[in-house]
């Protein structure tokens, strides 16, 4: 398999409310990926695009996007899903020689509607839509499973999420000592506010390019999954789903899942808890530095949350004294980490 | 592209209501039909790739709940969704996931349920600020376009009908098709109900309920696993501007589909269309889009499509036959619609497409269209 | 054979969309019953709606162009099916004439209303204008239909 670099990267937000209009503000991530990549748009061969229709309000909904992403007379594939499952599938279009330069975008804005009606319409409407079941009560009723037996659960969530929220920099997240977040309103039990990433608005773009691990940081491997829709499917404390896909992406980057070693967890975590599924479904124990920017308990947006945590992990690669390093990313889409994906990126040379 | 190769095809039986079957077990219909015809089980499957029209149903993320009809659970999956060419371009998906060395088996399943929600609504959510308050569906886009083709290429009302009979006679020996009568003359098509000036009822492409699969395999699994793999020749996509009143005079230039056939062609070694095509299953929406295409797609010179329909170079026995199947005017879930085109390619390959088998076919055509003028053209030959 | 289960739910949403720099100049523009597309500086073509970019050149818009409401019926129909109107989810009956008109000074043509509705009365090539609403908001509703220039 060829290598493929990640040339550069691009990104809007996450802000609570962007003013500008859709192709506006996926036009700023994509200018800033190309310039980061030091290309023009004549050098893309193909572009994925990452969208979900009902939240954009808009049928097709990258036709919003097809002009400023460049994708006039070229190939463009859109996934409706997180950002980081395009990412895997441009790695594909790469690793099959159809495309040497692949644009991945992604973009969502939570501002236009309310995001919690809209996930409702993702749930099987026979059985859960009908119960007013959404992710966030998804998530709230895997928290539930997980604090049951753990009465030290909601004081640990609480104390990650004020330090996720403390090393954030985007402006989005208060700030909130953890006996705030212990007394901010519950939102799905025991899952309270303050423990809840706040929903904003973004675009991210990254160039992907075949070439040599000389040029920067490399995608060495890529996996996803899904699991069952139903929650009573599924043993909501283990994230099975992201397990497999880990197990995938150590395989594509060769690399032993049971002693892979990563500098660097980009976890995408809409909850506290889900950093502690992240880390036993991978299992990265102490020796990895996770989310030092606050991941999206600092701003997030979905859709583009887990292209996001790319966007981090390379950027992390690239200061100084990390080259040769190596990060593991994560995204996840759907009730109570549904789909998973799974991105690992190797530091430059 | 490395080789990949379509070992095996699945259709459900499409119609205007399939009340009788969930989402999920619409996918599972076509996606079983599928695995075996590729002789495997569904724990060959290594990926899964869905098509479907989201707003159409009023879903938001839709492979979440039907993923499991697709035997997608504890597997790879992700949804494509690109208006009217999304069947196609997750076939070339799929190829390109099969192709990428990370799966042998790639399973991609398209589906819709028009009787589960409202198509117009999902039509009517376009630009909010420019054309929303005008939007006329498909429908509304494909007259206008065709207003121009007819005062430019001279093309009859009688020619157009002549292509929705030779759909619904090829359509007849299709089992999986919606809409199908042996016996269609040209006055059932102009005397069918006008819709909007100058297209009737029997002139547009139905909305059915439906969902087509097909299995894609790497190279090494494809020489293994079958006989006589469709192979995968060439697969173009392009783009276009997102207006309507952008493009010039779509019916008669649509550059997006000539560019990503001549280009596929190019790839595939093909220089006469018409001769060395053994069969096309093109998507045509709409009559005079088939007609618009056999220029756009090289079968003819400009202006000469209708005489190309009046002489039966695309009938089921012409040199050219152009959707045996029926084409999209005998059935049209829009998320399976593109996946029936390549599945029909590849059946007709593959030596399975049944009493509309196009005999000795060892090259094939398959196209997707979008509602902006979007493309996809395949092509699908015996040998790598 | 047992009766068929079916769920019914209905479905109420809405977004507020953001229009972006230059939908807004073109809104406020046509408030005062003022045309304006913006005009590639490579190709040279005058693009209505005013947008970004231009997808053939991917270079930047900035240059305003005057643009008339008189212009040339490129395509039309006649709508007989009743269609929805995706603003307010109400049903227009048909029959209704619909149009591309290209505007003098722009490049692109533009999808509206006919205030004829006989496909015996018209033809590619007809001379259209706008014919505006009494009240204007800045909406292209502002522009009622568009009618045959004698
Ligand atoms: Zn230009």
């Amino acid at each position: 398999m060829r290598t493929i670099r990640i040339a550069g990267v691009g990104e809007t937000g996450p802000v609570q409310q962007d003013r500008r209009s859709i192709p506006e503000m996926v036009l700023g991530a994509v200018d800033l990926a190309l310039a980061d990549a030091q290309i023009g748009h004549g050098e893309i061969d193909s572009v994925v695009t990452a969208s979900v229709d009902l939240f954009d309000g808009l049928t097709a909904s990258n036709i919003a996007v097809t002009e400023v992403v460049g994708a006039v007379m070229k190939p463009e594939a859109r996934i409706a899903g997180d950002g980081l499952a395009a990412t895997v599938h441009g790695a594909c279009q790469i690793w099959a020689h159809a495309y040497d330069t692949v644009l991945v975008v992604a973009h969502a804005k939570t501002s236009m509607a309310a995001n919690g009606k809209l996930t409702q319409w993702a749930m099987d409407p026979i059985h859960l839509q009908p119960l007013g079941v959404n992710f966030s009560a998804a998530a709230g009723l895997q928290a539930n499973v997980l604090a049951q037996h753990d009465r030290h659960a909601e004081k640990r969530w609480a104390r990650l999420s004020c330090e996720r929220r403390a090393a954030g920099t985007s402006g989005m997240a208060k700030k909130l000592s953890q006996s705030e977040i212990l007394a901010s309103e519950i939102t799905t039990s025991p899952l309270r506010n303050g423990m809840c990433a706040p929903l904003g608005d973004g675009a991210c773009a990254v160039v992907l390019q075949a070439g040599s691990n000389a040029g920067g940081p490399v995608l060495s491997g890529v996996g996803h999954d899904l699991e069952a829709h139903g929650l009573g499917d599924r043993n909501l404390v283990h994230w099975a789903g992201l397990t497999r896909a880990f197990d995938r992406a150590c395989r594509v980057a060769n690399l032993p899942p049971a002693d892979a070693r990563f500098d660097l967890a980009e976890p995408s975590c809409f909850y506290p808890h889900e950093e502690e599924l992240f880390l036993r479904a991978t299992g990265i124990d102490g020796g990895t530095v996770i989310s030092p920017d606050g991941g999206l308990m600092a701003g997030c947006v979905p859709v583009v949350a887990g292209m996001s945590r790319l966007v981090a992990a390379f950027k992390w690669l690239r200061q100084t004294g990390n080259a040769g390093k190596r990060a593991l990313v994560h995204g996840h889409w759907g009730p109570a980490g549904q789909a998973q994906a799974v991105a690992i990126v190797d530091g430059g040379l | 592209m490395r080789p990949v190769a379509i070992i095996g095809t699945g259709q459900t039986n499409h119609a205007r209501c399939r009340d009788d079957v969930s989402q999920p077990e619409l996918v599972r219909e076509a996606a079983s039909r599928a695995l075996d015809d590729a002789g495997l089980q569904p724990a060959d499957v290594d990926a899964v790739i869905l098509s479907n029209m989201e707003l159409f149903e009023g879903r938001a993320l839709p492979e979440l709940w039907v993923g499991e009809g697709a035997f997608a659970n504890g597997k790879p999956c992700m949804k494509i969704a690109t208006g009217g060419t999304s069947g196609t371009s997750s076939c070339i998906a799929g190829f390109h996931q099969a192709a990428s060395g990370l799966f042998d088996i790639v399973l991609v399943v398209g589906f819709e349920k028009h009787s589960e929600g409202h198509t117009q609504t999902g039509m009517a959510l376009t630009d909010p600020f420019w054309d929303r308050a005008v939007a006329s569906g498909a429908l509304g886009n494909f007259a206008l376009s065709i207003s121009q083709y007819m005062a430019e290429r001279g093309v009859s009302e009688e020619q157009a009908a002549r292509v929705a009979v030779k759909s619904r006679r090829n359509a007849a020996r299709n089992p999986h098709a919606h809409l199908s009568d042996a016996n269609a003359t040209i006055e059932d098509v102009l005397n069918s109900r006008l819709l909007a000036y100058p297209i009737h009822l029997m002139d547009m492409c139905p909305q059915s309920d439906g969902a087509a699969a097909i299995v894609v395999a790497s190279g090494d699994k494809a020489r293994k696993l079958s006989a006589k793999p469709a192979w995968v020749k060439a697969a173009a996509t392009r783009h276009e501007q997102p207006y309507i009143g952008d493009i010039e005079q779509r019916l008669l230039t649509m550059r997006t589909l000539r560019d990503a056939s001549r280009s596929a062609y190019a790839t595939a070694g093909i220089t006469e269309p018409l001769k060395q095509l053994d069969l096309a299953e093109i998507y045509e929406p709409v009559t005079y889009a088939e007609l618009a295409w056999y220029e756009i797609l090289g079968f003819c010179a400009e202006g000469e499509a209708g005489h190309l329909i009046e002489a039966g170079v695309t009938g089921i026995d012409g040199e050219l036959p152009v959707n045996p199947s029926g084409g999209v005017l005998s059935a049209n879930p829009v998320g399976a619609t593109g996946v029936i085109r390549v599945a029909e390619a590849a059946a007709q390959i593959l030596g399975r497409a049944g009493a509309h088998q196009i005999e000795g076919a060892k090259t094939a055509l398959a196209t997707g269209y979008g509602v902006y003028a979007w493309a996809d053209a395949v092509i699908l030959g015996s040998a790598v | 054979m047992s009766e068929r289960v079916s769920v019914p739910i209905e479905m109420v949403q809405s977004w507020r969309y953001s229009s972006g720099d230059s939908m807004e100049r073109f809104s406020n523009g046509i408030r005062h019953k003022r045309i304006e597309a913006v005009k590639c500086g490579n190709c040279q073509r005058r693009y209505l709606p005013p947008r970004p970019v231009c997808g053939n050149c991917h270079l930047s818009l900035t240059e305003w162009v005057p643009v008339s409401d008189v212009g040339t019926l490129e395509a039309w129909t006649v709508v007989y099916l009743p269609f929805l109107d995706g603003r307010t989810g109400e049903l227009r009956d048909g029959p209704y004439g619909m149009g591309l008109i290209r505007l003098d000074g722009s490049d692109t043509t533009l999808n509206h209303f006919l205030n004829q509705n006989d496909p015996a009365k018209l033809a590619v090539g007809m001379r259209m204008r706008i014919v505006w609403r009494d009240e204007l908001h800045g909406a292209m509703d502002d522009i009622l239909h568009f009618e045959e220039v004698s």
